[in-house]
């Protein structure tokens, strides 16, 4: 495969919210900036055809005291110590400026013409600062601002390593989806914006493994290569559920504006008996794995019941579908002549995935030097990011001009044999396709990192799942160079599952959704603790550290 | 396979083969009607269709086992 090389300051890989509004930013204070993206930045990532819900703090909304929102943030409710008040302070301080800036580039942030925070409420409390807004069109939107500040958008291209030496990372490699060829980074410093980490675990249809709740396209190659490079990962044992239409799997499902009822019409959880637009019904968030014990106990199904909505309500509900991604969801609704007024719509807990992700900063420097990383790196939410993608632009520029040595002149060690890979994978003539390793793949995954996990299990799969590491990079085959994407993702999928693996077995105890077989109790000299999993000297190991 | 290309209303300007985030559409030609290549790949993000300049040129068929339960 022909080889070619780019050289910029600032490299972003990952063109959804996080990166574009990374590379928007690095490209304002007049650093050149390449983004690379596997698909194409107009309609790539989890935002590709909409998402609501902006995470944000609008003091003439809100009111002037923004202590209450921090707590009712969701990355303070969520399990698992995902992020520090003062990494949630930071970005809720600067979320209006963004909230501001966007809806001066087109993207409706007030579509009703007021500020408006509903959904995933529960009644008579604060919402969690989630922003309903008009997202459609965010990405075409985001897309022609970073041209406009002069950012170069390398579409087409899946990157899969990073670049390092002894003083950090300076690079990236990457390989074209359509073109073949192998085109070489090299930067002064590198923004991670790869996305959630779907297509590990196996999806709500066996055999139809591209019915995922997000995006089959965003795979966890920005942790799987964070973790080979010797970056700090977090959380990555901590399960991620979600639930929504059975078996229509799609996010989003606080825009429903409906009552979760049992087979008997009785509601499920104690907060709402009526569909309002102002709370949806939270009993979903915070038990997203009820459908799927209810299902297992004989108690289901479990509906969506809209029934006895107000018109208006109605009205509003298809509008912020449409507007979240899920405008296909409304016409097959259409098609198959279900009315959401009158038919409850059954749901169905998602596929596992993990919560973890690459540990990042509110700056988005991550443990790495030369290495940032923003958005769903590490739960990021839309308003995550935005806001935290904007600020890893800013400390990714700043830094690349303070590197002090050429990249031209630095070498990876390893350099070879990541370069070589693409071509090796395209010339076997025979082997295993990437649906084979990936059937293998989510298949340890489910069965010894699932729902439930022990010492025995976990020891058992990590076991099978590092020889099929082996063989599938020895064996996986590509006719052409979409098949060699594929193969790229699944074999970054297995890095990101030995971590999972890694962290499990660092966490003997039960907490929520994450379950120990043989720690049924929750450990409380971990609440407020996170584990780590990193590479030192090629070997991994993991540890506890207090989230300050 | 999702993706159903009506040949009488495709302009084939190739929006959807630019855009689509899965590359269902991968290896169409320039100025040709749009082969899809990897339909089980489809996602529904309704991407193709929102782009589309053509009317109903383009739509999505959801496949059997992601139709919704309702009762």
């Amino acid at each position: 495969m022909r080889e070619e090389t780019v050289t910029t300051d600032v490299l972003v890989v990952g063109g959804g919210i996080a990166g574009l509004m990374a590379a928007i930013r690095a490209a304002e204070l007049g650093t050149r900036v390449v983004l690379v993206e596997k698909a194409n930045t107009l309609r790539s990532g989890a935002g590709a055809t909409g998402n609501d819900h902006f995470m944000c703090y609008i003091p003439e909304y809100h009111g002037p005291d923004i202590e209450p929102w921090i707590d009712q943030s969701p990355m303070i409710q969520e399990r698992g110590n995902i992020r520090s008040r003062h990494y949630v302070r930071t970005l809720m301080e600067k979320s209006f400026d963004i909230v501001k800036l966007w809806d001066s580039w087109g993207i409706p942030m007030k579509p009703t013409g007021k500020w408006e925070c509903t959904g995933h409420t529960i009644p008579g409390f604060p919402n969690l600062a989630t922003l309903k807004y008009a997202g459609q069109n965010q990405k075409p939107i985001l897309t022609r601002e970073a041209r406009d500040r002069g950012v170069e958008i390398v579409n087409r291209v899946t990157v899969f390593d990073l670049l390092q030496d002894d003083s950090g990372v300076y690079g990236a490699i990457g390989t074209g989806t359509w073109e073949e060829k192998v085109v070489v980074f090299r930067a002064g410093s590198v923004v991670l914006t790869t996305g959630i980490c779907t297509r590990l675990y196996p999806g709500p249809t066996p055999g139809w493994m591209f019915n995922m709740a997000d995006p089959p396209s965003t795979t966890g190659e920005g942790r799987a290569m964070a973790y080979r490079a010797g970056a700090e990962l977090v959380s990555m044992e901590m399960p991620r559920r979600w639930a929504g239409p059975k078996y229509f799997a799609r996010c989003g499902k606080g825009t429903w504006i409906g009552v979760v009822r049992d087979h008997e019409d009785k509601p499920v959880g104690p907060y709402v008996t009526e569909p309002d637009r102002r709370y949806g019904d939270v009993i979903g968030d915070q038990f997203a794995s009820l459908f799927e014990e209810r299902m297992r106990d004989g108690r289901g199904p479990v509906y969506m019941d809209c029934r006895g909505i107000s018109e208006e309500d109605y009205a509003y509900m298809m509008w912020g579908l449409s507007n979240e991604g899920n405008s296909a969801t409304i016409n097959h609704i259409n098609e198959e002549g279900i009315d959401i007024r009158k038919n409850p719509v059954e749901f169905m807990t998602y596929e596992l995935s993990t919560r973890g992700g690459i540990l990042f900063n509110e700056k988005g420097e991550t443990s790495l030097d030369g290495l940032f990383a923003a958005g769903d790196e590490y739960f990021g939410g839309i308003g995550g990011a935005a806001v935290v993608g904007w600020f890893a632009g800013d400390n990714s520029a700043r830094r690349a001009g303070n590197i002090g040595r050429p990249v031209a002149d630095r070498t990876d060690p390893q350099m070879e044999e990541k370069s070589t890979l693409p071509d090796r994978i395209r010339s076997r003539e025979a082997g295993a396709t990437w649906q084979e390793v990936s059937a293998a793949l989510t298949q340890v995954m489910h069965d010894y990192a699932g729902a439930v996990r022990s010492e025995s299990l976990l020891r058992a799969g990590l076991t099978h799942l590092l020889r099929l590491k082996q063989t599938a990079y020895n064996q996986v085959i590509a006719t052409n160079q979409h098949e060699l994407m594929h193969c790229l993702e699944v074999l970054s999928l297995f890095d990101v599952g030995e971590s999972v693996f890694l962290s499990a077995l660092e966490r003997k105890e039960t907490r929520e959704d994450y379950v120990r077989a043989d720690y049924p109790f929750k450990d409380r000299r971990y609440d407020d603790r996170v584990v780590i999993c990193k590479k030192e000297n090629g070997q991994p190991r993991t540890e506890w550290r207090k989230v300050k | 396979m999702p993706p159903v290309i009506d040949k009488d209303k495709c302009i084939a300007c190739g929006v959807c083969v630019t855009i689509c985030p899965q590359d269902v559409f991968w290896g169409s030609e320039e100025r040709q009607i749009p082969m899809v290549s990897y339909g089980e790949e489809c996602w529904h993000c309704n991407a193709c269709v929102l782009e589309c300049p053509g009317e109903g040129a383009i739509r999505l068929r959801i496949p059997l086992p992601a139709q919704i339960c309702y009762k």
